[in-house]
């Protein structure tokens, strides 16, 4: 599943990473360099690990206890022969089996070298990458949570299999939550977590509706077989409709096309002469198009419309309905989003988005860490990250509120309010302007009464 | 510019959940490295002063039988040692591989530019399932740790198996009661563990075996005194346990005080040697401190602890799931008010199909998020053209008007796309500009 495309677009100016302490941001020449630097010091590991694979390994080493079994093979063979000069033979033995032995042993040596500066090349990699502490770890006191979270993350990625054994285990050796320092007793958390952790998690049903979404997909990407995802959005016509998905509408055209084409289904059984084409798209728009005459009559003419010029379509201005490469792929990704939204889930992992954005997170956060260490502060306001944390656009969801008097993100509590001239400040800021009369706009000439203020939802 | 400032991946910056990755495998090959010189030396060493042996008695005494004899058993003793050789080069042969197919996934990174390109995207899912592995092995799931690694085919780029040492000492330790597997594991490390000062994990273990002493030479005598306050009619049975425990005092708490001389004594800390010495005047159900919390089989679970973060600092493993650590950061980065808002947000939500659910919402991580802080903005970030309805509800405009075509609204009028199509519908004119700043 990829990402959904970004909702909208932000406005160029915010997209500047705007973190307060002038040492969080990167000069760019710097970052180049380093990064070039840092490339090679890759080389450099790869180049100790082929050493190591290559020579400096246990291999000569192991030749050289070969060799003093020779050795000692054929002294007992000598011995064995003549017994008379068993004094004479181990004598002679002794000194080159010594030798034998202290090659072996020297010949670790270049193996404990490559180790060596290997070993070396991996400090100097991780020198200012120490490992993360546990200090903002808010997590350990949820097992249960997580464990329900990945529960789920495999199911939606299609990893039945391994979903059921994790369950198994999981369930065999419940997980014991540990105190963290912003959960002190993870035990007396609140009822809901319990009751959420627990009850309202039903794994089997969730595994056969991700069941159901793979088969649809799999029927849809590798067959293109659209019947399973046309009988789904039928019986949740309804709540697509709602929700103004096009859906179910988008499944049956493409269908109408795929029998126009003659290229519908990739089923044996099914397969048609090419020129019947047209007549069974014609068929099938006559039993299947009268439920969207109504809202898609334009699209539908369209459709019909091109029947008339079913002998050269390539040529025709319906060409780009007929002949789209990647119809099946995008018709797969909306659906993957309608199904995963009537779930209530966002269409890419949860787990996969919030991963990756902490991993990009990490850098900033770290630092951050540094600077409140060396200045030994703390943060003042503990539900807030005190820092920006520079994410691509794609991973904002919700619109941000920021009050241009206050600065600070609107609340439940603190929510945006739009006065009578249509601009928006913080509930609060508005309190502190008006006093409770009428006061002027901050942003331009209108007055108001605060008594008007509208509280918006972005 | 401005676009770049977020979407530039920093590939550099961005491996500080990878140093394990790298480490692991490193300190399992010195550890395969230190094994084979050890073998090598002693084996060495026996061998020579055999050679000296045989040869000084072949001299004297000079039997042919005798000496063939000697060799072969020398034969022997070499052939085992180069088996015992090629046993650890195929680990090693296993632990360069994994460490080359790791350097080189990490390198792969280096070949992405920017966040937003695909192949960030594939090698992100792949760090995704090693932490999820990572995770797995760490809560003992081993099962599902290897099953996932095997389906996602990245076995070389997780620890399974040491993972699965780990967990077998752990539970020896946590559940069997048992100290033997976890004071092999010292002895085979210890060089390692003397070198990063991480020697009291032996000494607690050495201190718990003589606990134990102690506790069944107590208990034998009890018993003991046990039978004879009874009286003499309760039969055979009773009598072999006196009898038993009887010796039991002598062998065990001897036993006991042999042990501590042994491996207790070379310690300095005589706080904890005090007490020690005094579990043999008090009783485990004396209920004595601070004798009572030395008998207490909580000891067990501190050891089982003990040795996991003695194994995580040799191995150089965070002390929590890199998961964690991971997600806290990523929950935050995502967080904002709304996610735990009691109102439906207008731009993230499942009730459109112009919107999608933000992932802190979603079932997974809602509730995780909770005691997480939320994300830092210094300026709105709003759609182009925001507009609001009568109810409140802010839209760009250019997505009201895509839902209501899409659900075919009649003209002049416009639905709240969170309402639906069922929803209540607004004259067109009742729509009115927003200005945020």
């Amino acid at each position: 599943m990829r990402p959904a495309p970004p909702p909208f677009r932000r406005k160029p100016e915010t997209l500047l990473f705007t973190a307060t302490p002038q040492t969080l941001a990167h000069s760019p020449p710097r970052a180049a360099q380093s990064r070039r630097h840092a490339a090679s010091t890759m080389d450099d590991l790869r180049e100790q690990i082929e050493l190591l694979e290559s020579t400096a390994n246990l291999t000569t080493s192991i030749n050289d206890v070969q060799h003093a079994i020779d050795l000692l093979t054929a002294a007992r063979a000598k011995i064995a022969a003549d017994p008379q000069a068993a004094p004479m033979t181990l004598a002679k033995l002794k000194d080159p089996l010594r030798k034998s032995m202290d090659t072996a042993s020297k010949d670790l040596k270049p193996m404990y070298q490559g180790l060596n500066k290997y070993s070396k090349a991996l400090d100097k990699k991780f020198k200012d990458k120490p490992l993360p502490t546990a200090e903002n770890d808010a997590l350990s006191s949820h097992p249960q949570l997580i464990n329900r979270a990945i529960a789920m993350h495999l199911l939606r990625e299609g990893e039945f299999a391994v979903a059921s054994t994790f369950i198994n285990e999981a369930n065999t050796h419940p997980p014991h939550p540990e105190p963290t320092a912003g959960t002190p007793n993870p035990y007396l958390d609140e009822a809901w977590e319990r009751k959420l952790a627990t009850g309202t998690f039903n794994s089997k049903e969730l595994q056969q509706q991700f069941a159901e979404m793979y088969h649809v997909l799999h029927e849809l990407r590798q067959r293109h077989n659209l019947t399973p995802a046309i009988e789904w959005a039928k019986a949740h016509s309804d709540s697509l409709e709602a929700r103004g998905s096009n859906l179910e509408f988008e499944l049956t055209r493409l269908q109408f096309v795929s029998h126009f084409t003659g290229h519908s289904p990739k089923d044996p059984h099914l397969a048609q002469d090419i020129a019947d084409g047209p007549l069974q798209a014609w068929t099938y728009a006559r039993t299947t198009f009268a439920p969207f005459q109504l809202r898609y009559s334009r699209e539908l003419q369209q459709l019909t419309g091109a029947l008339a010029y079913s002998e050269n379509m390539t040529d025709s201005p319906y060409r780009r309905y007929f002949y789209n490469e990647s119809a099946f792929e995008e018709v797969a990704i909306s659906f993957t989003r309608e199904f995963c939204s009537l779930l209530g889930l966002s269409a890419d992992s949860p787990l996969y988005l919030a991963a990756t954005a902490g991993a990009i997170a990490l850098p900033t956060l770290l630092k951050l860490q540094n600077i409140m260490k060396e200045k030994r502060t703390e943060w003042t306001t503990q539900n807030e990250l005190p820092v920006e944390i520079p994410l691509p656009p794609s991973y904002h969801f919700h619109s941000i509120f920021v009050c241009p008097v206050s600065k600070e993100q609107s609340t439940d509590q603190n929510p945006p309010m739009m006065m009578t001239c249509g601009h928006v400040i913080a509930q609060e800021s508005l309190d502190k302007l008006s006093k409770g009369t009428r006061f002027k706009c901050p942003y331009c000439p209108s007055e108001s009464n605060p008594r008007d203020a509208k509280k918006v939802f972005l | 510019m401005a676009e770049l400032t977020t979407t530039k991946l920093n590939a550099e910056a961005h491996l500080l959940l990878d140093q394990p990755l790298l480490r692991l495998p490193y300190e399992l090959t010195r550890h395969t490295f230190k094994t084979a010189q050890r073998y090598l030396e002693k084996d060495t060493s026996t061998l020579l002063s055999t050679l000296q042996s045989t040869t000084s008695s072949a001299t004297k005494t000079a039997s042919p039988a005798a000496t063939l004899d000697s060799l072969d058993g020398m034969i022997a003793k070499m052939q085992g040692l180069k088996r015992k050789l090629e046993g650890l080069h195929e680990e090693e042969v296993v632990h360069l591989r994994s460490s080359r197919k790791r350097v080189d996934h990490l390198k792969d990174l280096y070949e992405v530019a920017s966040l937003v390109d695909v192949k960030y995207e594939e090698w992100s899912r792949i760090r995704l399932t090693r932490l999820l592995v990572d995770y797995l092995l760490r809560m003992g799931y081993t099962e599902s740790a290897a099953q996932l690694a095997a389906s996602k085919n990245v076995t070389e780029l997780v620890d399974v198996d040491a993972f699965v040492v780990c967990q077998k000492i752990e539970r020896s330790l946590r559940q069997g009661r048992r100290t033997d597997a976890a004071l092999s594991w010292c002895a085979e490390h210890k060089q390692a563990l003397k070198k990063g000062g991480w020697e009291e994990l032996e000494f607690d273990l050495r201190l718990q075996q003589y606990v134990e002493l102690v506790r069944q030479g107590h208990e034998a005598v009890s018993d003991d005194m046990g039978s004879e306050g009874m009286g003499m009619g309760m039969g055979m049975e009773d009598g072999g346990i006196g009898i038993g425990g009887d010796s039991g005092e002598n062998t065990k708490l001897a036993e006991a005080r042999a042990h501590a001389k042994k491996y207790l004594a070379v310690s300095a800390d005589f706080d904890i040697l005090g007490k020690a010495a005094g579990l043999l005047a008090y009783k485990p159900w004396d209920e004595v401190e601070p004798y009572a919390t030395l008998y207490s089989p909580n000891r067990w679970d501190i050891l089982a602890n003990k040795f996991l973060t003695t194994f995580y600092n040799l191995y150089s493993l965070p002390p929590r799931p890199l998961l964690h650590i991971a997600l806290s950061a990523g929950l935050s980065a995502l967080k904002t008010p709304s996610c735990h808002s009691q109102y439906t947000s207008s731009s993230a939500n499942a009730s459109s199909s112009t919107t999608t659910v933000c992932p802190i919402c979603s079932t997974e991580l809602n509730s995780l998020a909770r005691n997480v802080p939320y994300a830092h903005h210094t300026k709105s970030i709003v759609e182009n053209d925001p507009v609001v309805l009568p109810n409140g509800r802010v839209y760009g405009r250019e997505r009201l008007r895509t839902f209501n075509e899409k659900v075919g609204t009649e003209p002049g009028y416009t639905r709240d796309p969170v309402g639906g199509v069922n929803g209540e519908r607004y004259r067109e004119i009742d729509v009115r500009k927003v200005y945020i700043l």
